[in-house]
């Protein structure tokens, strides 16, 4: 090893360190993560409520306790929530009289969510939930307020798993899989 | 092996010289190492939306205002969801939004977006130098990752220059965070 290879080697571990150094400084939130870990815990913010539908039933969640609820956060203005909806229409109808329940939870105007719900042929509640919806997903870890939201409880009542963004169908059924 | 020559002719001891430059590397390597450890424990990583659509304002002249929207990378905001307004003063027409990139979607059929850099100069019925005026921004996005944010609002306050002067200085609604990694 020459001089100038121990020297350019040194510089290279100097800068190595500093750089370093200044990305966890500055680094800020780079590790946060997007929804608080909250399973395990009972899911009472959820199962506690009671919303209503398009023509104002009122629908407790709590009527649903036992089975193993998919409440799914959405809304027609969100692309991505829609595209996934029909593997959601798919899975009520395959493993819906074996204690599966998908409930829909629409930041929307009625109009609007009567309008899809049609055209997906819609086999599950499509309940409104108002801006008060995106609060209530945030209670349940859902840190960004975003928007497609998914949160399983499972037949004791607590939280299975969370979702911030598409839940890919293999995925879905997977974790459906194991608490059916 | 030859002891190596430095360039004032001396020599250095070659094993340690080598200790040194072994050392050094493993550092080096070290270092690289917790980076790529450091960045894949990150993530994936989603903005908060007052940082993915970053309002600003700058005051242009006595009754000119200019909006922006710096849409960070992998974002985009809808044309038909963006609004603004001032207040107390009232805006001469409706504000002109350029032509954002069309999009067709399933549901809503043709839909308007837009990424990157946005401007949109909101012209004032009455100048009013000197005062203070709110420009509001109503707006709705989402990622490429696959989210959408829930409808946005921001406000940022700025003070009109006097006639014949510069134009003031932008203001952000939300101030820019150091952050290695945004």
């Amino acid at each position: 090893m020459t001089a100038w290879q121990w020297q350019f080697g040194g510089l290279i571990a100097v800068a190595g360190a500093v750089a370093l150094v200044a990305g966890i400084y500055f680094g800020g939130d780079a590790g946060e993560p997007l929804t608080a870990d909250l399973r395990g815990k009972e899911a009472t913010g959820l199962l506690g409520i009671s919303l209503p539908d398009t023509k104002g039933h009122e629908y407790p969640l709590a009527q649903w306790k036992g089975k193993v609820l998919i409440v799914n956060f959405w809304a027609t203005w969100c692309g991505p929530c829609r595209e996934e909806m029909p593997e959601f229409v798919k899975a009520q109808r395959e493993f819906g009289d074996r204690g599966v329940q998908f409930i829909g939870i629409a930041i929307d105007q009625p109009d609007k969510i009567d309008a899809f719900a049609a055209e997906l042929q819609l086999n599950y509640p499509a309940l409104v939930g108002g801006y008060g919806a995106i609060e209530l997903s945030k209670t349940m870890g859902n840190r960004l307020g975003a928007l497609p939201f998914t949160v399983i409880v499972d037949r004791a009542g607590r939280v299975a798993h969370t979702q911030l963004g598409p839940l890919k169908e293999a995925h879905l059924r997977s974790i459906v899989g194991q608490l059916m | 092996m030859d002891s190596p020559l430095t360039s004032t002719g001396s020599t250095v001891k070659p094993s340690r010289a080598d200790g040194l430059a072994r050392i050094a590397a493993t550092i080096a390597w070290v270092n690289a190492a917790l980076w790529i450890g450091v960045a894949a424990a990150a993530g994936p990583k989603l903005l908060e939306p007052e940082r993915a659509f970053a309002f600003s304002v700058q005051a242009l002249d006595e009754k000119t205002v200019e909006a922006r929207f710096a849409i960070a990378n992998g974002y985009y905001l809808y044309r038909e969801k963006l609004h603004f307004s001032v207040e107390p003063a009232s805006l001469a027409g409706l504000p002109v939004l350029p032509p954002g990139k069309i999009k067709d979607d399933e549901f809503f059929g043709k839909v308007e977006t837009y990424r990157g850099q946005l401007a949109v100069k909101l012209a004032l019925q009455q100048p009013a130098p000197g005062s203070k005026v709110v420009v509001r921004a109503e707006s709705q996005g989402c990622a490429d990752a696959g989210v959408c944010y829930p409808p946005q609002v921001q406000n940022v306050t700025v003070t009109l220059p006097m006639p014949g002067t510069q134009p003031e200085a932008p203001v952000a609604a939300t101030p820019a965070r150091k952050s290695w990694f945004n």
